[in-house]
C-alpha cells in the first residue's frame, strides 16, 4: 500500500486541496476595497520602500497595529484595506523596534534624518543600526516613505509638522529669549503657572537624571545647553535650558512641553514613553541641574485654576 | 579531489560535509548578528549590518546547514533501506554543487541587499530556480533509487522522504510566487497569507519530515530494536501533512486576515499534537529498555535529544497558536527562541546525529568520538541557554508591552539576555567548528587518534 506512488500522490492531493482552501480561497475572497485612510504612494515614496526592503528594516519593524496593542497615539487597528497596494507585504513578525504602520508625521524630517544617520543621536539607548551609508537622495526617499506610513492619517500629521516648522525656525532666528517667549505663548496658562508638585529631593533627581540620559541627552546635551550630538542635524536646534535662567520658570511649563512635544521641531512628545511622575522628575532635574533654580514646594496647596475649555463646557451652562 | 565524483557514497558524503561547513558559516554569521544587537555600532560595513546579515543567517541555516546535512543523511538512509547504491552519483554530485552554488549566491546577494523580503523566502528568483532544479534532480535520483528496492513496501523513512519532496516542490514554487520573477509577491493581505503558508511549510514539509524520517531510520537501527508500532507510524504520517499544510495563518493571528482562515490555522495547530505524539510515542517506546545505550552512542544521543526538543517545540508551538498566548508572545523574542528550539534543538541535533551515523557507517568509525561528545554538550548548553534567555527576553517584552510600555523603553531590560545569547552563541559556533573538523578527519583516509596511539606504542616497543 505505501509505495512511492501512493505516498507521492497522496501528499500531492493533500497539498492541492489545502492550497485551495488556505491559499486560493482567501485570495479569491480578499477585500479589494481600499480602507478610508488608504492613498496611493508617490514615486519617491515607492523608491523609499525599495530601500526599506533592501535594507531589511522588516527584520526589526512591523507594520500593523493589533487589537491588543495600545500606547500608540494614532491608535487605529490596521485593516486589510490599508495594504492593497503593498507588494510584497511588509507586515513583519518581530518588534525589536516599534511598529511603523502609523509612523508618518510622528516626527518631522530633521528628526528622521538625524535618526537614520545614527539612531543613538535621538534615542541614546537604541539598538537600531545606523544608516550613514545612504546618499542624500536615498535618505530623502526613505524619509518620504516613512512619512507616508499611515496613509491619509499620516498626511494630516505631516501637514501639521510642516505648518509649524517655519514659525519655529523664524522664532529661533529671533534669538534665544524671543524663542522661549514664543514657545511659552503656546503653553496654556494653567500649565505654565503650575509648580512642580514633587520635591526635588535626591531620589527624584536621580530618577530625573536616568530619564534625561536615556531620552534627552543627545539632543539637549550633557550640560543642557542644546549642544547634543544630534544638534547639527536639527532645525530649530534643541533648546538651551540655561536660557531659562532669565525667564520666569515653572515646573508645569516644562511638564507640558515634555508631555506634548513641540510639533514642527525635533522635540518629540513623551506622553507615551514616560509616566507622569517621570516627567515631573526630569523637569526637576533640568531645573536644578541646568537652570539652577531649585524649585520650592508651594507652602499652601494651590487651588486648581484651570478654566474648562469652551468646547468641553456642557451646552446648557452657557448662560 | 574530483569535482564530480562518481564513487558510491560520494553524493551523500559531500552533502553532509557541505552541511557541516554551512553550519559553521551560518552560526558565525548568527554570532555576529547577536553581537550587533548588543553593540549596534560594532560593524560599519554596510553589507554586514544586522538587517542584511539576519536573512543570511536564517537562510544559510535553513538551506545550507539543515537542508544539505539532512539531504546527505537521507540519501544514505534511502540507499541502505533499498539495499542499493544511489541511482546516479554523477547526477547527485551535480545536484550537490548546484545546491552549494545556490547557498553561496544567496549569501552574496543578500549581503548586497537583493531580497524578496518574505521571511525564509528572501532568496531572489534566480536562486529559487536553482533550488527548485536541485530539488527536482534530487527527487528524480531518489525515485530511481527507490525503484531498485528489494522490499515492495516502503519503510516509514521513505514515506517521509517522498512526502517531503512532493509537498516541498509544491510549497516552494507556490510560496515563492515563482511566476512573478520581479518581486516574487502578490499584493496586500493575500501576499502575507501566501508568504506564511510558505514559511511555515518550509519547516513543516521539508525540514521536519526529513528529520522525523531520519529518527525512524536511526533509532531502531542503533538500538537493534524493531520499530514499536507501524500503526502509530501511519497516525504520525498522514495527519501530519494534512494538518501542517493548513497552519500558516497562525503567524497572522492579530493581523487583518479573514477570521475563518485564522480559525483553521489555530485548530490545525492544536490538532498537530496528535501526529506529534504518535511519532514521539513510537520513538520513545522503541527506546524502551534501550535507554542505557544512549549516553555512549553519539548518534542515539543526538537523535534522542532531538526528539525531546521536538516535544518541547511542538507543544510550545501549539500554545503559541492560541490567541490568548499569542497576545503576549507574538512579535517578541519568545518566537525567536521557538525558532532556535525547533531548528537548532530539534532538526539541528537530528541532522548532526544522522550525519555522524552515516559517516560512521561509511568509514567504519568517527575520527574522534570524544570530540563528537564534546560538540554535543556544547550544543546542548547552547540551545538550552538560548531557550532560557530568549524566553526571558520574550516574556519581558510581551508583558511590558501589554502594560503599555513603548518598545524603546524596554530595550535596556533585554540587554542581559542579548549579551548572554551572544556568549552562548560562542558555544554553538565552537560545536560547529568541531563538527567540520571531525567530519573532515573522518572522511580522510587517515588513522584515528586511537590507531595513532597504537602505532606510537608499538613503535616504542619496537625501538
Ligand atoms: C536592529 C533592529 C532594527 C533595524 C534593522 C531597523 N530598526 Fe528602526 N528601530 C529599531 C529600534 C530598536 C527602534 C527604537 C529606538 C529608536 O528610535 O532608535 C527603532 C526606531 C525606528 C524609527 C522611529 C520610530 C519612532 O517614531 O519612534 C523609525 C522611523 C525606524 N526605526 C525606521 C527604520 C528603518 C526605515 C529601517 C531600515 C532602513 C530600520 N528602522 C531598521 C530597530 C531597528
Ligand atoms: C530629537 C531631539 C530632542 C530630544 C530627544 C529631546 N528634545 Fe527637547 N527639544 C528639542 C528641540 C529641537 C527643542 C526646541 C524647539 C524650538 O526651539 O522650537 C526642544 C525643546 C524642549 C523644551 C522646551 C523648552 C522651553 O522652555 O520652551 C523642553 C522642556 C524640552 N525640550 C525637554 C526635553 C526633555 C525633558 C527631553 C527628554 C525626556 C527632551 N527634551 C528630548 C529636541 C529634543
Ligand atoms: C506542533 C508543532 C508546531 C506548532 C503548532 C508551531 C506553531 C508556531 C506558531 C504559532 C508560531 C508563530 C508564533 C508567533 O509569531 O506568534 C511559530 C513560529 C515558528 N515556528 Fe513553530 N510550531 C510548531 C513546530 C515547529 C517546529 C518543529 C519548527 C522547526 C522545525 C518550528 C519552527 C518555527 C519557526 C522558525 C518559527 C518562526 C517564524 C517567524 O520567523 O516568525 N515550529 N510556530
Ligand atoms: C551561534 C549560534 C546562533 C546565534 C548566535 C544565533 C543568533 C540569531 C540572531 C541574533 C537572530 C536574530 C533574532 C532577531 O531578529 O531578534 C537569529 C534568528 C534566527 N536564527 Fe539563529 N543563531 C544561532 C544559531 C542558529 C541555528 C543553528 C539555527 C538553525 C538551525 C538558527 C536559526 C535562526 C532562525 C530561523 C532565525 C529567525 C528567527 C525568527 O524570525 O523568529 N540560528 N539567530
Amino acid at each position: 500500500m505505501m509505495t512511492p506512488r501512493t505516498v507521492g500522490l497522496g501528499i500531492a492531493i493533500i497539498a492541492a486541496a489545502t492550497s485551495f482552501s488556505v491559499l486560493f480561497l482567501p485570495a479569491m475572497t480578499a477585500p479589494t476595497q481600499p480602507s478610508e485612510i488608504f492613498r496611493a504612494r508617490t514615486n519617491i515614496e515607492n523608491e523609499g520602500r525599495v530601500l526599506y526592503i533592501r535594507n531589511g528594516c522588516i527584520g526589526c519593524h512591523t507594520q500593523y497595529i493589533r487589537p491588543s496593542d495600545w500606547a500608540f497615539e494614532p491608535l487605529r487597528v490596521s485593516q486589510a484595506g490599508d495594504y492593497i497596494a503593498d507588494s510584497p507585504h511588509l507586515l513583519g513578525s518581530e518588534r525589536t523596534g516599534p511598529d511603523l504602520s502609523q509612523e508618518g508625521g510622528l516626527h518631522p524630517d530633521d528628526w528622521q534624518a538625524a535618526h537614520f544617520h545614527d539612531p543613538r543621536f535621538v534615542r541614546p539607548a537604541s539598538i537600531m543600526p545606523d544608516f550613514e551609508f545612504f546618499s542624500d537622495d536615498q535618505l530623502r526617499e526613505l524619509i518620504a516613505y516613512v512619512q507616508s506610513l499611515g496613509g491619509t492619517m499620516a498626511d494630516a500629521r505631516v501637514a501639521r509638522q510642516n505648518y509649524w516648522k517655519p514659525a519655529l525656525i523664524a522664532a529661533y532666528a529671533r534669538g534665544q529669549d524671543a524663542n522661549a517667549e514664543f514657545l511659552y505663548a503656546h503653553v496654556p496658562p494653567q500649565w505654565a503657572t503650575l509648580p512642580n508638585p514633587y520635591p526635588a529631593d535626591a531620589n527624584a533627581l536621580a530618577q530625573g537624571e536616568f530619564v534625561y540620559e536615556q531620552e534627552c541627552i543627545n539632543c539637549h546635551g550633557p550640560v543642557g545647553d542644546g549642544n547634543g550630538v544630534a544638534a547639527p542635524y536639527l532645525n530649530p536646534k534643541p533648546f538651551d535650558f540655561t536660557v531659562l535662567k532669565r525667564q520666569p520658570w515653572s515646573g508645569g511649563l516644562l511638564y507640558y512641553q515634555i508631555m506634548n512635544g513641540i510639533t514642527g521641531s525635533a522635540m518629540p512628545y513623551f506622553k507615551e514613553d514616560l509616566e507622569s511622575a517621570k516627567i515631573w522628575d526630569v523637569s526637576n532635574y533640568i531645573a536644578t541641574q541646568f537652570i539652577g533654580t531649585a524649585p520650592t514646594l508651594p507652602k499652601v496647596p494651590i487651588p486648581y485654576q484651570g478654566a474648562i475649555p469652551a468646547s468641553r463646557e456642557p451646552k446648557g451652562n452657557k448662560q | 579531489m574530483k569535482i564530480i565524483d562518481s564513487s558510491p557514497g560520494s553524493t551523500s558524503r559531500r552533502f553532509i560535509l557541505s552541511g557541516a561547513i554551512w553550519f559553521l558559516a551560518a552560526t558565525a554569521v548568527g554570532l555576529l548578528a547577536a553581537t550587533e544587537l548588543v553593540a549596534p555600532e560594532i560593524v560599519k560595513q554596510k553589507n554586514l549590518i544586522f538587517p542584511r546579515i539576519r536573512p543570511i543567517h536564517v537562510n544559510t541555516n535553513v538551506f545550507g546547514f539543515l537542508s544539505m546535512l539532512l539531504v546527505g543523511a537521507v540519501i544514505y538512509a534511502v540507499c541502505r533501506l533499498c539495499q542499493a547504491e544511489l541511482w546516479s552519483e554523477r547526477l547527485g554530485n551535480w545536484t550537490m554543487w548546484l545546491w552549494n552554488l545556490a547557498v553561496v549566491t544567496g549569501m552574496i546577494s543578500l549581503s548586497m541587499g537583493y531580497t524578496q523580503s518574505h521571511e525564509y523566502a528572501e532568496y531572489d528568483w534566480a536562486i529559487d530556480v536553482m533550488i527548485v532544479v536541485a530539488l527536482l534532480l534530487l527527487t528524480y535520483n531518489l525515485l530511481q533509487t527507490l525503484k531498485r528496492r528489494k522490499e515492495q513496501l516502503l519503510y516509514v523513512t521513505n514515506w517521509y522522504v517522498v512526502g517531503a519532496l512532493a509537498a516541498t516542490l509544491v510549497v516552494y514554487v507556490i510560496g515563492n510566487v515563482m511566476w512573478k520573477p520581479a518581486n516574487g509577491a502578490l499584493a496586500g493581505m493575500t501576499d502575507a497569507e501566501w508568504a506564511w503558508f510558505y514559511a511555515h511549510n518550509i519547516f513543516g514539509t521539508w525540514i521536519t519530515p526529513l528529520s522525523l524520517g531520519l529518527c525512524y531510520f536511526w533509532i531502531p537501527r542503533e538500538t537493534d530494536t524493531p520499530l514499536y508500532s507501524h500503526l502509530l507510524s501511519m497516525i504520525g504520517f498522514w495527519p501530519y501533512f494534512a494538518f501542517y499544510l493548513q497552519v500558516g495563518t497562525h503567524h497572522l493571528i492579530e493581523a487583518p486576515a479573514p477570521a475563518w482562515l485564522k480559525l483553521i490555522a489555530e485548530i490545525n495547530s492544536v490538532a498537530l499534537l496528535i501526529p506529534v505524539f504518535a511519532f514521539l510515542t513510537n520513538q520513545w517506546m522503541t527506546l524502551r529498555g534501550n535507554w542505557w545505550k544512549i549516553p555512549d552512542n553519539i548518534v542515539l544521543k543526538f537523535l534522542f535529544a532531538g526528539t525531546v526538543f521536538y516535544f518541547l517545540t511542538s507543544t510550545e508551538g501549539s500554545l503559541l497558536a492560541l490567541p490568548s498566548v499569542e497576545r503576549i508572545t507574538h512579535f517578541t523574542d519568545w518566537v525567536v527562541g521557538h525558532s532556535h528550539l525547533g531548528l537548532l534543538g530539534f532538526s539541528g541535533f537530528i541532522a548532526c546525529g544522522a550525519g555522524y551515523g552515516a559517516l560512521r557507517e561509511m568509514h567504519g568509525r568517527i575520527w574522534s568520538e570524544r570530540l563528537a561528545h564534546l560538540q554535543y554538550w556544547l550544543m546542548l548548553v547552547g540551545i538550552i541557554g538560548f531557550t532560557l534567555v530568549l524566553d526571558d527576553a520574550g516574556s519581558i517584552q510581551g508583558h511590558a508591552w501589554r502594560n503599555g510600555e513603548v518598545v524603546y523603553r524596554v530595550l535596556p531590560e533585554l540587554m542581559q539576555d542579548y549579551i548572554l545569547r551572544a556568549i552562548l552563541g560562542c558555544f554553538i559556533v565552537t560545536g560547529a567548528a568541531i563538527q567540520v573538523y571531525n567530519f573532515y578527519k573522518t572522511t580522510c583516509p587517515q588513522i584515528s587518534p586511537a590507531d595513532e596511539r597504537d602505532a606510537r606504542q608499538s613503535a616504542e616497543v619496537a625501538s
